[in-house]
């Protein structure tokens, strides 16, 4: 057994910090695109080198760490699925429309399909504005929808990742069913962990600027480190922040297995790190005390995204529901 | 033992429910059901209705122009008053300054600043937290010399709670640093309009600005203006924060978030029924609620003793803990309700368009990040603890 990157992974890393610590913001996609970071998360047969679970982990743990907010995943997830319904195409910038308003993350509550027409509502979409093509999921099949089709209406706003999102509209929209969800499983768990691992790189920079902050700041005379009680919920983070790696590892490890284990590695993925990710946002708040508030300090986006990171695609209750149940992930 | 309210207790709170009905406009309730930052003129007005019907400061005595109403009775108007999501009365000049110049001001501060607070003629603030003084607070260093018949002030205050609308400030400075460094500390009232009083707005996580810090560049106060005597602030200090901490379980808040999240998990759809009736989600909300009822009781517990002329002192500090666990729970539960709708991005103006429909959701997910201070403030839940501990310590 070994954990190690491979060394085609561990030059895609330096790489991509690289990037990362010269370019901040949106500044960063053009780089990025340009070292191929798509094409990582794709394989050979949809259009990229590698795809891999251990490549998506690495890829968006690294944009988490680094605070991204870049809309990678909406590609990721339209590239891959263009080429397995058999029109594979390069080119695509795509965004996923999965969230709907009225329910916690049920799909086909807000949308519908009648015939090849969709009606109702998307929201959150991170990416619409430039995308080329929209996968859209409804109660059982995913969608592809041209970005502007007839009886579409896109409303932009600012979302607590710090991505532009969207609310959609479709108004007896034209649309091709690409299939069940449960056809594209692998594809959208793919989604799921590339979340997931970006969460768990935001997890990691909370953490680590938490601890910086007890080494640092003196009360009463000497470092907040010194005081135990503090101590002790710092330690009891880091140990969280290892089980939340371990659910990335277990799901990168999973990606390609048979669909039923799949799914429970991407339904533990998402409870875990969704979990550690509350935690780490309330805990590294409280241990910072009043500056962990500020808009000025780093932390404030860190807690930000980590809360929008469990909500995505499911959050850690709603998937602790369906493992229990012993249910598939994509139904 | 009883647990029933009395028939005047009961009474009471007809009265407060008929005040609301008739003077809290529904625009206003609104305005605070969704969390929205409230105008100065909206805070000035509801102290102004308040204060016309003599209820502005519940807790002061009758004699200084408050209702004088018991532990009891106070607890029943901040219950009804969050409930009907009522604008909450500020703090500083009725709760903190007003009890701190009844019990340790002269005659003459009394008579000058207790009716202006009344009548809305200052804003007060609080200038206690330093960048380098938080929990630490007796290690605050803004220092305050004495030059004849006036103090010259230097230094920095952080945290003030909507400073950006006040004209009058209560500091805790520090006029020595012999001795303990608690013995050092005074407590003078400062005109904001002074030369050389900065003040610099705090944006917080939720967008919005209602902290600030304030900067003193040789400031010139009256000598005056020291309440009781110089190098004593401590003490008052503690008073006031004793009293900070009276509506500290925040009851009333609790049960207002708790009937907002049964509306809004009785709104979203899961498995085709409410959210309300998912087993797991209704476990997590029904878990909070027994919570509630528990500390509720506790709260009513410790006013009735403190009415019987018990001193608080651990129990607040428990109540504090309790409280505010429960409403950052809370908090937590209607965020997550809300699913993908909290991935909306809560900012003051919110100019640059938002999520259709979405105004409650973007309350639910502003609430969850600007009651993050909860723990945090008048003393975090960690200092509570030690206050805790510390008694228990000692036996």
């Amino acid at each position: 057994m070994d954990f190690s990157l491979s060394d085609e992974h561990r030059m895609l890393q330096d790489s991509l910090r690289g990037i990362l610590n010269r370019h901040t913001g949106d500044d960063a996609m053009a780089p990025l695109l340009e070292a191929g970071v798509i094409e990582a998360l794709l394989t050979e047969d949809e259009g990229g080198f590698d795809g891999s679970g251990a490549a998506v982990a690495l890829v968006f743990e690294e944009l988490g760490r680094a605070g991204a907010a870049l809309p990678l995943i909406g590609t990721m997830i339209g590239r891959a699925a263009l080429a397995q319904a058999g029109m594979p195409d390069d080119e695509a910038r795509a965004a996923f429309a999965d969230a709907e308003p009225g329910t916690r993350a049920d799909r086909g509550v807000a949308i519908r399909a009648d015939g090849d027409r969709l009606t109702g509502r998307k929201t959150m979409v991170a990416g619409a504005e430039d995308a080329t093509h929209l996968i859209v999921t409804t109660a059982d099949a995913l969608w592809l929808v041209a970005a502007r089709a007839e009886g579409l209406a896109l409303t932009a706003f600012p979302m607590m990742d710090g991505q532009r999102g969207a609310d959609l509209e479709f108004a007896e929209t034209p649309a091709q069913r690409l299939g069940s969800l449960s056809d594209f499983g692998a594809v959208l768990s793919r989604a799921a962990l590339a979340h997931a691992a970006r969460t768990l790189g935001e997890i990691e920079a909370a953490v680590d600027l938490t601890l910086d902050y007890l080494r640092t700041r003196k009360q009463f005379g000497r470092a907040l480190f010194d005081f135990q009680a503090l101590a002790h919920r710092a330690a009891e983070l880091t140990v969280e922040r290892e089980q939340a790696r371990s659910a990335v590892v277990n799901l990168a490890a999973h990606l390609d297995a048979e669909p039923h284990l799949r799914d429970r590695h991407v339904q533990a993925c998402k409870v875990t790190v969704g979990r550690v990710a509350r935690l780490v946002a309330e805990e590294s708040v409280q241990l910072h005390g009043g500056i962990g508030m500020t808009e000025e300090y780093a932390l404030a986006g860190m807690i930000r995204r980590l809360i929008a990171g469990d909500t995505a695609m499911g959050d850690a209750d709603y998937h602790l529901e369906r493992f229990a149940n012993g249910e598939a992930a994509w139904t | 033992m009883d647990m029933r309210f009395t028939p005047e207790e009961n009474a009471f709170r007809d009265d407060v429910r008929g005040f609301l009905q008739s003077e809290l406009s529904p625009e206003l309730a609104d305005k605070v059901r969704l969390h929205q930052p409230l105008t100065k003129a909206e805070m000035e007005g509801w102290h102004a209705k308040l204060n016309a019907r003599g209820w502005l400061a519940g807790n002061w005595p009758v004699e200084f122009g408050g209702a004088g109403w018991t532990a009891i009775q106070r607890h029943i108007f901040e219950e009804e008053s969050a409930r009907a999501h009522a604008p909450r009365v500020v703090p500083f000049g009725i709760a903190m300054l007003g009890p701190v110049l009844q019990q340790f001001g002269s005659k003459a501060q009394q008579d000058r600043w207790l009716p202006r607070i009344l009548n809305g003629d200052d804003w007060w603030c609080q200038g206690y937290s330093e960048p380098g003084a938080g929990s630490d607070l007796a290690g605050l260093r803004c220092r305050a010399e004495r030059q004849g018949d006036h103090y010259v002030v230097n230094g920095q205050k952080t945290w003030t709670t909507l400073g950006q609308h006040a004209n009058m400030i209560f500091c805790l400075v520090r006029t020595s640093s012999e001795g303990k460094k608690q013995e050092g500390i005074s407590f003078l009232l400062i005109d904001m309009e002074t030369p050389g009083v900065t003040v610099r707005p705090i944006v917080l996580l939720d967008g919005t600005a209602e902290v600030n810090e304030v900067f003193f560049d040789e400031v010139k106060v009256p000598a005056e203006n020291l309440v009781g005597e110089e190098n004593k602030g401590w003490t008052y200090a503690k008073y006031l924060l004793t009293h900070e901490r009276t509506n500290i379980a925040g009851v009333g808040f609790a049960t207002a978030a708790l009937d907002n999240l049964r509306r809004v998990a009785g709104a979203q759809i899961h498995r085709g029924r409410p959210l309300s009736q998912d087993p797991v989600f209704a476990a997590q909300m029904a878990e909070v609620e027994i919570e509630l009822m528990a500390m509720s009781t506790t709260n009513l517990r410790m006013l009735s003793a403190a009415a019987q002329g018990q001193a608080p002192g651990i129990e607040s500090s428990m109540l504090k803990i309790k409280g505010t666990q429960i409403r950052q729970r809370l908090d937590a539960l209607t965020r997550r309700a809300y699913g993908g709708w909290a991935m909306a991005l809560p900012s003051e103006g919110g100019n640059e368009g938002q999520p259709l429909g979405a105004d409650e959701a973007l309350a639910a997910s502003a609430t969850w990040l600007n009651n993050r201070k909860l723990s945090i403030y008048g003393g975090s839940n960690e200092i509570q603890r030690g206050i805790i501990a510390g008694a228990l310590a000692r036996g």
